[in-house]
Order: C-alpha cells, then sequence, then structure tokens
C-alpha cells in the first residue's frame, strides 16, 4: 500500500511537469496551455515530488525510504514517457 | 546549441568522444554483467526454479526449529573434527536450508580456528564471524604459512556455498585455485521442516541463480582475480561513461520525456537517453557501490598505510567482526541446543530475520555459536551478530554496531545488493536493472547506427565496424539464447549426470559461443532477426520443456498461487515476447541504401557522434 501510494504520488508529479513542457503540450493538445496553467502544473509537480519524498521517508524512514524514492522516481518517470509515446502515436493516426 | 561558445563545446565534444569510446570497449561486458545482474536481484527465486522437486513452500518455516534441526543433523553428517559449521537459515524466499561445513585440517589443533588472514596479521584465537558480505570469510582456508596476503575477506562478496571453495585467498593473485588441492568445505541442502539431507532428485545439481549472481562480478572460466579484476575496470568505464554522457547529453531537462518515434537515429539517441536519464539515480548508485564492494580487491594496500598495526588484518576486523574463540580444549562436550539462542536473536531482530547460524569447535568444549542478523528492512549490510556459549548456551557478547566508516561501506555494499528490498522494491531493483541493460544494449546499437549510414560500402564495412557489430549481435541477442539454454539444460540434463550443475553452466557459453559464431558468419541484419527470433523460440518454450518434465506446469503453479514458479515463467514469457517484437521490428525494417554521400550536406569533416540536434536526412533514412 505505501509503495502504490509512492507510485501514484511519483506518477502524478511527473504527469504534472511533462504537461508543463511546451513540447508534450503540443503532442497532447495541439497547442500550448496557457502560462499560467503551465506555471501552476509545474509548481504542482515539483510540489508532489516533494510530497512522495516526504511520504517515503515518513512512512520508511529515511535509508529505506530514499531507496524506495529513487526506485520509484525512476519508474514513474519512464511511465509518464512511455504514455506520452503511446499518446503521441494515437494522434499521428 | 546554436550559442557560440567554442570552450564549451570543446568540453562537451571531448566528454562525447570520451563517453563513446568507454562505452564501447567495455560495453559487451557490461551488458553481460547488468542483464546478470539484474537476474541476480531474483537469485532465491532462479533457484528454487532450478530445484522443481523441492515441494513450493506454504509457510515460512520457524527459523530457530530448522537450525536446530540442521545442527542435529549435520552432528550426523558433517566430518568429525570440523572446526566449523555454518548454516544459512531459511526465510520467505529460501525454504531450503544450506549448510557447509570446512574439512579438518592438519593445522586446526594449531591454529584452532580459522583466521582468514595470515597468523601475522590476527591473532590465531580470531575468526573472523560472517563478515556480512559473506560467508567465505569463516571457512576460508588458512593462507600458507610465509604467503604474502593476497586477498581481504571483503574480495568476497558471497554468502553462498560453493564459493568458500572459490575464495581467493585459495589462489596467488592471478592464479587459479590448484583444481587437484583437496576440497575444504563440504556442503549441502536440507529440508527445512524435517531437517533431512535433501539427497537424489530434491538435491538435483544445480548451481542456480546463484551462477548469474557470480558471473556479475567475476565472470566465469577465468581465475577469480582476473575475472574481478575485469569486472571492476568495467565497472569504472561505466562510471566514466555515465558522469562523460550526463555531461555530453545537451538537453537533459528539455529531452527529458522526448521520444521521437520511428526516426533512426534520433529514436535509438532517444531511447538510449531516456533509459539512462530516467534511471539515472539508479545507474550511478550501482556503478559506485559495484567499485565499492570490492574496493578491498582493486585497492589491497590502502590499508596497510591506512592502519599503523596490522594494515589489512585491522581493517577486516573492522568491517567483519571478529570474535575470539579459545582454542580448541581437546575435551569433547555437547553441543548446547541451538532453537533456544535463535530464539533469542528472534525476540531481538524480529521471528523472520535471523540469517545465519554458525557453529565453531563443534563438539569441543570450548565451542562457540554465532546468530546473525538478517538484511530484513535494513539498509546496511555491516555484521550484526550474537555470541553464545556451545557448551552452556550462555549468551556471551551481543555486536550491533561498527565504526562510521565501516558503516559507511556496509551502507553502500546494502545499496547494491538490494537484499534488504521487500517485494516491490525487489522488482524496482529488477526493472531498473533491466533499464541499464538496455541503456548499455542501445548505446552499442547506437555507434553502430551512427556510422553504418557513413559507410562507404554498407556490404563491405571496415573491420572495426564489422567486429562492433557482430559482437553486439552476439552480446545482445546471444546471451539471452545462452540463458535460455542453460535453464532448458536444467530440466533436460539427467539427473545423474556427473558435474551435472557445471554442465548446465557449459550448455550455456556453448550456446553463447555459438550465436556468436552465427552472428560472424550471416549478413548483419538476417543474424540481428534469426538470434533474436531463436531467443524468443528458447524463452518461451521453457514453460513447455518445464510442463513436461516436472509435475509443476504453469498453470498449476497459477492455480496453486505458487508465484515463485508463475513469476520465473512468465517473466520468461514476457522476455520471449519482447525478443519476438524485436525480431519483428528488425525484419519489418527496411534500410534504404543512402543516394547520395551521407555527408554531402555537410560541411563539417568528421561530424562527432552524438551531437547532432538534427540527424542529417540520408543518416536518419538509413537508420529508420
Amino acid at each position: 500500500m505505501t509503495h502504490l501510494t509512492l507510485a501514484a504520488l511519483c506518477l502524478a508529479a511527473f504527469a504534472a511537469l511533462a504537461l508543463a513542457m511546451q513540447r508534450h503540450q503540443h503532442t497532447l493538445f495541439d497547442a500550448g496551455l496557457p502560462r499560467t496553467r503551465t506555471r501552476a502544473l509545474r509548481i504542482a509537480g515539483w510540489g508532489l515530488l516533494a510530497a512522495a519524498l516526504a511520504f517515503a521517508v515518513r512512512t520508511q524512514g529515511w535509508s529505506l525510504g530514499l531507496v524506495a524514492y529513487a526506485g520509484h522516481i525512476s519508474l514513474a518517470a519512464a511511465l509518464v514517457l512511455g504514455g506520452l509515446i503511446v499518446a503521441g502515436r494515437r494522434r499521428v493516426r | 546549441m546554436k550559442s557560440g561558445r567554442p570552450k564549451a563545446r570543446g568540453l562537451r565534444q571531448t566528454m562525447s568522444d570520451l563517453h563513446i569510446w568507454s562505452g564501447l570497449l567495455l560495453g559487451w561486458l557490461l551488458y553481460a554483467m547488468f542483464l546478470t545482474g539484474s537476474l541476480s536481484y531474483f537469485r532465491q527465486e532462479i533457484t528454487q526454479w532450478m530445484l522443481p522437486e523441492a515441494p513450493p513452500p506454504r509457510s515460512v518455516p520457524d527459523a530457530a526449529q530448522a537450525a536446530q534441526r540442521v545442527v542435529d543433523a549435520l552432528g550426523r553428517v558433517a566430518a568429525p573434527g570440523s572446526p566449523q559449521w555454518s548454516i544459512a537459515l531459511p526465510d520467505a524466499r529460501t525454504p531450503i536450508v544450506s549448510a557447509a561445513w570446512r574439512l579438518p585440517q592438519p593445522e586446526d589443533d594449531l591454529l584452532s580456528a580459522m583466521p582468514t588472514l595470515g597468523p601475522s596479521f590476527v591473532p590465531s584465537n580470531a575468526v573472523p564471524v560472517l563478515a556480512p558480505p559473506t560467508l567465505a570469510p569463516v571457512l576460508a582456508p588458512k593462507p600458507v604459512p610465509g604467503q604474502a596476503l593476497n586477498e581481504s575477506p571483503e574480495g568476497m562478496p558471497e554468502d553462498t556455498l560453493e564459493d568458500m571453495q572459490e575464495d581467493p585467498l585459495d589462489a596467488a593473485p592471478g592464479l587459479a585455485p590448484d583444481p587437484l588441492r583437496e576440497p575444504i568445505v563440504e556442503e549441502a541442502r536440507f529440508d527445512a521442516v524435517t531437517g533431512e539431507r535433501l539427497a537424489g532428485p530434491a538435491g538435483r545439481e544445480t548451481q542456480g541463480g546463484d551462477f548469474f549472481y557470480r558471473f556479475h562480478f567475476q565472470f566465469h572460466y577465468l581465475p577469480l582475480q582476473w575475472g574481478r579484476w575485469l569486472a571492476g575496470l568495467a565497472g569504472m568505464f561505466m562510471l566514466v561513461a555515465i558522469v562523460s554522457g550526463v555531461i555530453t547529453h545537451k538537453k537533459f531537462f528539455a529531452d527529458f520525456f522526448t521520444f521521437r518515434w520511428g526516426q533512426g537515429l534520433r529514436a535509438w539517441l532517444d531511447a538510449h537517453n531516456a533509459l539512462s536519464v530516467l534511471a539515472l539515480p539508479f545507474h550511478l548508485m550501482i556503478a559506485y557501490t559495484g567499485l565499492v564492494v570490492m574496493m578491498l580487491t582493486y585497492l589491497p594496500w590502502s590499508p596497510d598505510l591506512a592502519f599503523s598495526n596490522g594494515g589489512r588484518g585491522q581493517l577486516a576486523k573492522q568491517m567483519s567482526a571478529f570474535l575470539s574463540v579459545p582454542p580448541r580444549s581437546h575435551v569433547a562436550a555437547p553441543l548446547a541446543p541451538v532453537a533456544p539462542m535463535v530464539r533469542a536473536a528472534q525476540q531481538r531482530w524480529g521471528a523472520h530475520n535471523v540469517a545465519r547460524v554458525i557453529v565453531a569447535l563443534p563438539g569441543d568444549a570450548g565451542a562457540r555459536v554465532v546468530v546473525a542478523r538478517g538484511d530484513e528492512q535494513r539498509v546496511s549490510y555491516s555484521p550484526q551478530y550474537m555470541v553464545f556459549d556451545g557448551r552452556t548456551g550462555r549468551l556471551l557478547a551481543v555486536r550491533e554496531a561498527v565504526g562510521p566508516a565501516a558503516e559507511t561501506r556496509g551502507v553502500l555494499y546494502a545499496l547494491h545488493m538490494g537484499r534488504f528490498a521487500d517485494g516491490a522494491l525487489r522488482w524496482l531493483y529488477f526493472l531498473l536493472g533491466l533499464a541499464g541493460t538496455a541503456m548499455v544494449g542501445t548505446g552499442l546499437v547506437l555507434w553502430t547506427v551512427k556510422r553504418r549510414a557513413r559507410l562507404p560500402e554498407p556490404a563491405r564495412p571496415y573491420f572495426g565496424f564489422w567486429l562492433v557489430d557482430r559482437l553486439n549481435i552476439a552480446a545482445i541477442a546471444g546471451l539471452p539464447i545462452g540463458i535460455a539454454a542453460m535453464l532448458g539444460a536444467n530440466r533436460l540434463l539427467p539427473l545423474g549426470l556427473a558435474q551435472r550443475a557445471a554442465w548446465e553452466i557449459h550448455i550455456l557459453f556453448i550456446a553463447w559461443g555459438a550465436a556468436l559464431a552465427w552472428a560472424m558468419g550471416r549478413p548483419a541484419k538476417q543474424a540481428w532477426i534469426e538470434l533474436l527470433a531463436l531467443a524468443a523460440a528458447l524463452l518461451a518454450l521453457l514453460p513447455i520443456v518445464n510442463a513436461l518434465t516436472t509435475d509443476r506446469p504453469l498453470w498449476a503453479s497459477l492455480r496453486a498461487g505458487d508465484w515463485v514458479f508463475a513469476g520465473v515463467e512468465l517473466a520468461l514469457l514476457a522476455f520471449a515476447a519482447l525478443h519476438a517484437g524485436l525480431a519483428l521490428r528488425v525484419a519489418r525494417h527496411r534500410s534504404k541504401e543512402p543516394k547520395a554521400p551521407p555527408r554531402s550536406a555537410s560541411p563539417r569533416p568528421s561530424p562527432p557522434a552524438l551531437r547532432d540536434p538534427e540527424p542529417q536526412p540520408t543518416l536518419r533514412e538509413a537508420a529508420s
């Protein structure tokens, strides 16, 4: 359960960070998002990453928490990348 | 990168070259190290799969009872006069008890125990107690008196039994252990519930997943010392490649989530970048800690400088915790019950967190019993143990802390091994290891993709290109073939075959070598397709072979909820699908012969490899 929550937090964080990037906004919505929304997404992304770290350390202690966090951010980033690839391919068709 | 700052460009260019060549030179080794290292995170599970006759564990066996039963059994089984027994207790991942005992040596009476380091370094009555990295030191043979100390206990990141026979202490540096030498350690597997020695079919002779683990840092058919030096060299190159790669990477954050599909070189580069960047914390950690794990193998003399007296002996004492054992009293005395000692340890560290019982001088009045803590939820490898009087069962000492430097090493060590990990974390380690494997693989392929388009005569490349191309095929498609062949051999070789465990491994290398020969003899594209398809077929066949040769087919495992067997086989099928997908992609790939000389459009004389923001159209075509 801890791992699931952690994974969800990291996934949401990277999704927000990816959405805050112009290139991926164009992939997903054909147009860029307004600047305020982009900034909000970026803040949310970093905030969620920090929250995930706090959650990991709180639930598993510093040593295990940091290890789990390092693993989960990599996995989540890879999943977001995979999602963007799929979304991009869909739109091309 | 339009900026006109020649200095920065120069640095990046240098780093790019460094990255390319450090990555390429040992890339094939790194690929094999990454793949087998990733598999090692599940080595207990792989071992279980390779021992199909042992029943699936229903519940975690009680460690205290198992310890007592196996100690009782060792009293009958082990050589009389053995100076030391070591028992790896069962846990959720290892339902079998492995035990090893040291054979009595003539000098035992002299030294009474087994100092890992020569008599000149350690008091003769000191026993290194399970430096947690390793059991090896405990049972390590004594160096020949007068022989220079050539290895530290550190050189043995191993706690499996076979390795005790292969401990580098056996050999002078650079020399293979003498095959004619009498073995100094014997081992056996025991049923955790009944305490019966597993023999015959249930003891199917195999190295199991331990092979991957050992190959990962010392390879095979090589003198251990050479293998470990080679692994260290590869690790160092890996670290260099990672750091130079990060510097080379132009748009670390801008391209963070970027993958441009189907554009040949661009796609390979994006894939390589994504695999490297997204898992960067893991890659950095694993390369660095890998070197730390073996640091005393690579820098054996530094402790002599750091400690004024005793050098390596002092260091080993710090890191692996030595236990003073009184000399053999030559008064026979029965061993006190071991179960209460394990219970005491369980109370201290948790019911499933006792890893090992070591009995020094069993049967002697001066016997000592050491109960060592497990790795569960503890990101450190520093030794923690309780020492009991073997005759009275009285607790003599508890050791739960080491100095800060030793603890730092313990933590880095544990990070590399990941044995503290629970299920989810173990999978993360495994997946990130595979990402590293793919990072090395894409990097190797990138080297050829980049250069293929520039070949004046693509059909007849220069030797260096040809060699890299073929070695890539053999490493990337060949190793899975070898692994699948080995797993198949585990099921198909006759159980009574002499040297069965060794033959399983020979078959891996025979298949791998055959793949190399095939890659050399066929056109590159055909070789890729054929070998990837063969790997897919062999991997997919394994569950079928298992269903035919054991009574634990995949469907039964799934129904019974036997996730070790089902997991291994589902993973094999997933790998089969991956290789089939790759084979299909290569087969569909239509290489367009570059019509014009690839570089005609570019004024640059020698295009830097990883720098093109937009590949030349011809490059793109040729590689897509």
